[in-house]
């Protein structure tokens, strides 16, 4: 093994459940989130030497995400595209309010995870990924901001309001929220 | 309306305000009814999501999987490695032809030419000859030594200079790791006119260096400098290839 792959394994593996958690959550059928991880890494490896400084999670995230673009087929003109507005986004149409949880689930899921995960995933893409990196992943804004390429400004309200879609739906399921601990 | 404080709000809640900031908010808190709710509702989606949704881990499967191909792009593969590739293009162009046509043209080739003195001499031909007779003349494409030199830090055991000599007419062309003698090289591809010229450069200690040759209409050139031996390879005149040789040695530096 070459002492540059030593080095990019030695940075990147530790993030490979961070990279794979996001390609699950952003991959929908038939893209598959191993084949995603696989071809992000791999481009990263290649592209090793253009990475400076000592947190390689957002870079690696940022083109985890890429891969998954790719993937789809997506252009940078469609991301661009802005985003439909709170009062656009209703609920119901969305497919946010979750009555049937996908029955493919793992059986030791619990009922609440099952339904707060099919609810995440019919999240829109923006407001998902950034649920994903805040809450699951515990990034920054700033690091946010560098895996999906937005402004600052932009991932906080994109957060602000995939928190408010979120709680929206998870509400509409007529379920018990847990009580915040203070 | 929500209230004009609720991005701070937020921000508060993720840790992102300094101290100043911060204690502005949770003064802003005590007052307004609106943020000390959403800085619990914040509070109760977040233990939700993190008590609750389910965090994909990376398999045993996907590893090995991750692994096998970094190592494939690593260079985890036997010293006939390209050769094998050459094979695998024989058999699966058989049908399609071009291909196949001109590597059959090759092997007729190498059969009819007498063996060369030098063992290394034949190395060199034989990848020059690979390299021309492929699709696969550079892994890298770029005039830049920027470009090409990092990108033989990643792909081979050797990093040779990689200078454009444009101006004087040996234009670089790009970078492409192979073998030579079993080992891996550096290969430095520049055109002169409609000659391509193969710079090898390979690691190896005490090896004997054949002086220069003509083969075939090949001329070859052998140096060495540093812990780096180097072979020329083209089908220019022996002057033009010379020429190269004085340029890259001097942009070497002192040997």
């Amino acid at each position: 093994m070459s002492e540059r792959r030593r080095r990019f394994e030695a940075q990147a593996l530790p993030h490979l459940d961070a990279a794979y958690n996001l390609a699950r959550r952003l991959a929908r059928p038939p893209l598959d989130a191993d084949d995603i991880v696989q071809d992000a890494m791999l481009r990263a490896f290649r592209a090793f030497e253009t990475f400076r400084g000592d947190n390689m999670k957002p870079w690696l995230l940022s083109i985890v995400r890429n891969c998954h673009l790719t993937a789809v087929g997506l252009t940078r003109h469609k991301l661009e595209t802005p985003l439909p507005s709170d009062a656009e986004l209703d609920l119901a149409d969305r497919g946010l309010i979750v009555d049937d949880p996908d029955p493919e689930a793992s059986a030791a899921q619990t009922q609440q995870g099952r339904q707060l995960s099919a609810i995440i995933d019919r999240l829109p893409h923006e407001f998902r990924e950034v649920i994903v990196l805040r809450e699951m992943e515990d990034m920054s804004y700033r690091d946010i901001a560098q895996v999906t390429g937005a402004p600052i400004g932009t991932v906080m309200s994109r957060l602000a309001r995939a928190r408010a879609l979120l709680r929206q739906a998870w509400l509409a399921t007529g379920q018990e929220a847990p009580h915040a601990v203070h | 309306m929500p209230c004009t404080e609720a991005f701070r709000t937020q921000a508060y809640f993720d840790a992102e305000l300094d101290v100043g900031a911060a204690v502005e908010v949770e003064r802003h808190l005590e007052t307004c009814a609106d943020c000390a709710s959403l800085l619990s509702e914040l509070e109760t989606t977040r233990r939700l999501i993190r008590d609750q949704a389910p965090y994909h881990r990376a398999d045993d499967v996907l590893r090995r999987r991750i692994a096998d191909s970094l190592g494939r792009e690593d260079g985890d593969r036997p010293a006939t490695g390209r050769w094998a590739s050459a094979r695998w293009r024989f058999l699966s162009g058989a049908a399609s032809g071009s291909a196949a046509t001109a590597l059959a043209a090759a092997l007729v080739l190498f059969a009819v030419l007498p063996p060369p003195s030098s063992p290394l001499v034949g190395e060199v031909m034989n990848a020059h000859l690979r390299s021309m007779m492929s699709d696969h003349l550079v892994d890298v494409v770029s005039s830049d030594r920027h470009t090409v030199k990092p990108w033989f830090a990643g792909h081979t055991d050797v990093s040779p200079p990689a200078v454009d000599f444009a101006d004087q007419g040996y234009k670089l062309v790009g970078g492409r790791a192979d073998y030579v003698d079993g080992h891996r090289a550096a290969v430095v591809v520049y055109r002169h006119g409609a000659h391509v010229i193969n710079v090898f450069a390979w690691a190896r200690d005490g090896e004997n260096l054949p002086a220069g040759a003509t083969r075939n209409g090949y001329r070859f050139a052998f140096w060495r400098r540093g812990n780096l031996n180097f072979g020329a390879v083209s089908d220019t005149g022996p002057d033009e290839l010379a020429t190269l040789v004085r340029l890259i040695q001097k942009a070497s530096g002192p040997a």
